[in-house]
């Protein structure tokens, strides 16, 4: 909560939004008022009093009574969740007061905010320009004969084409277990991808036989030969 | 024919490493390829004998010995690779029994030839394992043969008891394997633990002749006679602890089921139909070849097409026979044990077909090339990380079953990358006959037979005791011999020895 807490303050130009302690209570009570004085201004400055005396036993009740007067949604919630919403809050005020200066901002790394997951493969987040790319085609290339272009990407799947088609060049003994290896490896996802497959198959199947199946012998039947 | 002396013949024929021959072009007229064959010292010698008997004056008729059948088959049009004989070669109808070979898709002239499937269309090997020790099973073995036998019916003539009417049939080519799974005879996990899981998709009971079906009918869950068998066997040797481990094979004395049958006097029938079909087609369109019995007919024509189909039928029909006798099997082992067949762990751990042709892609002279690849008394060997093979066996490559001759032992291998490249994914099958039937039961006494058998400790039901000695392991080369040579050769890797301890069969 605290690094959200510090996004929102730091977006609203707060002075010291790092040093941010939401846990000390008086903190947290001076960050109350000072939205209210700086962003949100729901109250005239006189109405502010109750607010304004943060080492004040009635501070609380004015809190709430504050809450109440903006028709917050978490007025029962934690202490955190209040402050949260009241950040939020702050923020579209200041959003709403400047839209033709923000509506233009683009979110610049926008997989800093959600965690890294998705991006498991690594094959997903290859930087087709990047240096390491580029010398790794070479090399393949080298290797498997393919002629200078200057996409990487089409060499690439002239490499791709001539592995499907011939059989596989032989490599230089220095680069065998370079190549070895991981080729290894992912010979043995791929036999683990097929067994999951193959055993969702013989389910599927069995699921059908115990509509279908009904084996039945007829011993009359049977006649040994000479 | 080519008629030559011995020693002139013996100069198209180049030792390439000592287990390794190649067959020349020039052995016989018109060779596409090369042939080559594997072998060891001791089956080296059966095949250069074999030809050598041939070489002598006023051996004619009859069949050819397996090194001239590779070279003709080498001279089929549209043949790619080599004309590959495995170790367990022997003389059979054009194609040896044991020889594969491969035809490229894209060229118009290849041909599809029945002789190269064989009659037994899509017979095959499927192995159950068990939870069961050699320890539970000896003391009720006599018992527990004796329930097999009741089980499964053998021999010429015999009748299965799943009830089945012409309608069902119908279902059952169409659909192989999934018919016994939607019917409830087999588990899920069987069909993924089968070659081409369990079903040939283009197969088209319509071009099936009515009078195939008439003889398939009845003979559905049943064994049918020959070398046909079901075993239970003992885990006896295991030389790959990890490739075992993956097919639930952990310890010596662990106890299997084999099942080796195929397609009846259904796959017999669709087989002579073909050749009938294909004898015109080879008039019309002018194929020559060197054996008449290597009829043929190019795989993009009517004819060529309508076997494939029909033989895609046949191939499902053996698969739901195998699928069938797995569903007696654990029904036998359930009663004895009083244990349902999921409590006695009763998986398959494999099933490979050992008579069939098949649409693959390889890689010929550098290029992925889709082929129609024939293998006649040879067994699919795909290596690891094969995209045909099941996930469970992505690590190890295929499982390969290889049954001996009665009464001696069984192997499990697996494929290997070596396999891929030199015989396309291809390996042995069995032991292979060293003796025809006619002469077996010249020279052999079926008293002697079982009373060996029993001596070994072997309990045996047999529908037809006289034609025992047609399947004697005298009759037959040494499965270890054979199994050697593959592993050493590197096309097939040793896994598991399997011994057996009781046999039913025809």
């Amino acid at each position: 909560m605290n690094n959200i807490f510090k996004l929102k303050l730091t977006a609203l130009g707060h002075p010291n939004p790092v040093g941010f302690n939401s846990e000390d209570e008086k903190e947290y009570r001076s960050v109350v008022l000072w939205l209210e004085d700086q962003k949100i201004r729901h109250y005239k400055i006189e109405e502010r009093e109750g607010l304004r005396n943060i080492e004040s036993d009635k501070w609380k009740d004015a809190y709430n009574t504050y809450q109440r007067d903006l028709v917050s949604p978490v007025v029962e919630g934690t202490l955190n969740e209040q402050l949260n919403w009241l950040l939020s809050y702050a923020v579209r005020l200041e959003y709403a007061d400047n839209v033709t200066k923000y509506k233009d901002v683009k979110v610049e790394q926008p997989k800093q905010s959600a965690p890294n997951v998705v991006s498991s493969n690594p094959l997903d987040n290859l930087d087709f320009d990047s240096p390491a790319f580029k010398a790794g085609v070479e090399r393949i290339c080298a290797l498997t004969g393919v002629g200078p272009h200057s996409d990487p990407k089409v060499r690439l799947s002239a490499v791709a084409k001539i592995l499907k088609t011939a059989p596989h060049p032989d490599f230089p003994k220095n680069e065998f277990n370079m190549v070895q290896q991981p080729v290894d490896v992912l010979k043995l996802l791929f036999i683990q991808d097929l067994r999951e497959l193959q055993t969702k198959i013989n389910e599927a199947l069995v699921a059908v036989q115990t509509v279908t199946a009904d084996p039945r012998t007829d011993t009359s039947l049977g006649k040994v030969g000479r | 024919m080519v008629v030559r002396q011995y020693n002139e013949e013996l100069k198209y024929l180049e030792k390439i490493n000592p287990h390794c021959w190649k067959i020349k072009k020039g052995f016989q007229p018109n060779m596409n390829v090369e042939g080559v064959f594997y072998v060891n010292s001791t089956l080296e010698k059966l095949m250069l004998d074999e030809l050598r008997n041939s070489c002598r004056p006023g051996m004619t008729g009859g069949f050819l010995p397996g090194v001239k059948q590779i070279a003709n088959v080498a001279a089929l049009p549209g043949i790619v690779g080599r004309s590959v004989g495995l170790p367990d070669i022997h003389s059979g109808y054009g194609f040896a029994i044991g020889n594969m070979a491969a035809f490229d898709t894209s060229n118009p002239k290849s041909i599809v030839s029945p002789g190269g499937v064989g009659f037994d269309i899509n017979c095959g090997v499927r192995l159950l394992r068990t939870n069961l020790h050699e320890k539970d099973v000896q003391p009720i073995k006599e018992q527990l043969a004796q329930s097999l036998f009741d089980h499964i019916p053998v021999g010429v003539g015999s009748k299965g008891i799943i009830p089945m009417n012409a309608r069902d049939l119908e279902e059952a080519l169409e659909m192989g394997m999934d018919w016994s799974l939607r019917e409830g005879y087999v588990w899920a996990e069987d069909k993924e633990h089968c070659e081409e899981y369990g079903r040939m998709l283009n197969a088209d009971p319509s071009k099936v002749s009515l009078r195939a079906k008439k003889r398939g009918l009845p003979q559905l869950g049943t064994l049918g006679a020959g070398n046909h068998y079901a075993e239970i066997q003992v885990v006896d040797e295991i030389y790959d602890k990890f490739a075992a481990g993956k097919m639930g094979l952990e310890r010596i004395g662990q106890v299997c089921v084999m099942i080796h049958s195929g397609s009846r006097g259904f796959g017999h029938q669709v087989a002579t139909d073909a050749l009938v079909q294909m004898e015109k087609a080879m008039k019309r369109d002018q194929i020559d070849v060197n054996d008449r019995q290597l009829a043929c007919a190019r795989i993009n024509s009517v004819e060529g097409q309508d076997y494939l189909k029909a033989m895609a039928a046949a191939s499902n029909f053996a698969w739901v026979n195998r699928s069938s006798m797995t569903f007696l099997t654990r029904q036998a082992f359930s009663k004895q044990f009083k244990l349902a067949p999921d409590d006695l762990d009763m998986h398959v751990i494999y099933d490979v077909s050992h008579n069939v042709a098949k649409i693959e892609e390889h890689i010929v002279d550098g290029k992925v090339k889709t082929l129609l690849v024939h293998r006649k008394g040879s067994t699919r060997a795909f290596p690891p990380h094969h995209p045909l093979i099941p996930v469970d066996y992505q690590l190890t490559g295929q499982p390969v079953l290889i049954g001996g001759s009665m009464g001696t032992c069984s192997y499990v291998l697996t494929g290997t990358h070596q396999g891929m490249t030199e015989t396309f994914g291809s390996t042995c099958h069995g032991a292979g006959r060293a003796l025809s039937r006619a002469k077996s039961r010249r020279n052999i006494d079926y008293k002697d037979v079982l009373s060996k058998l029993e001596g070994m400790g072997i309990s045996i039901r047999v529908a037809s005791p006289k034609l025992v000695m047609e399947e004697a392991p005298e009759s037959y080369k040494n499965v270890t011999d054979v199994v050697n040579t593959c592993h050493a050769a590197g096309i097939s890797k040793k896994t598991v020895k399997l011994r057996p301890i009781a046999v039913i069969k025809g």
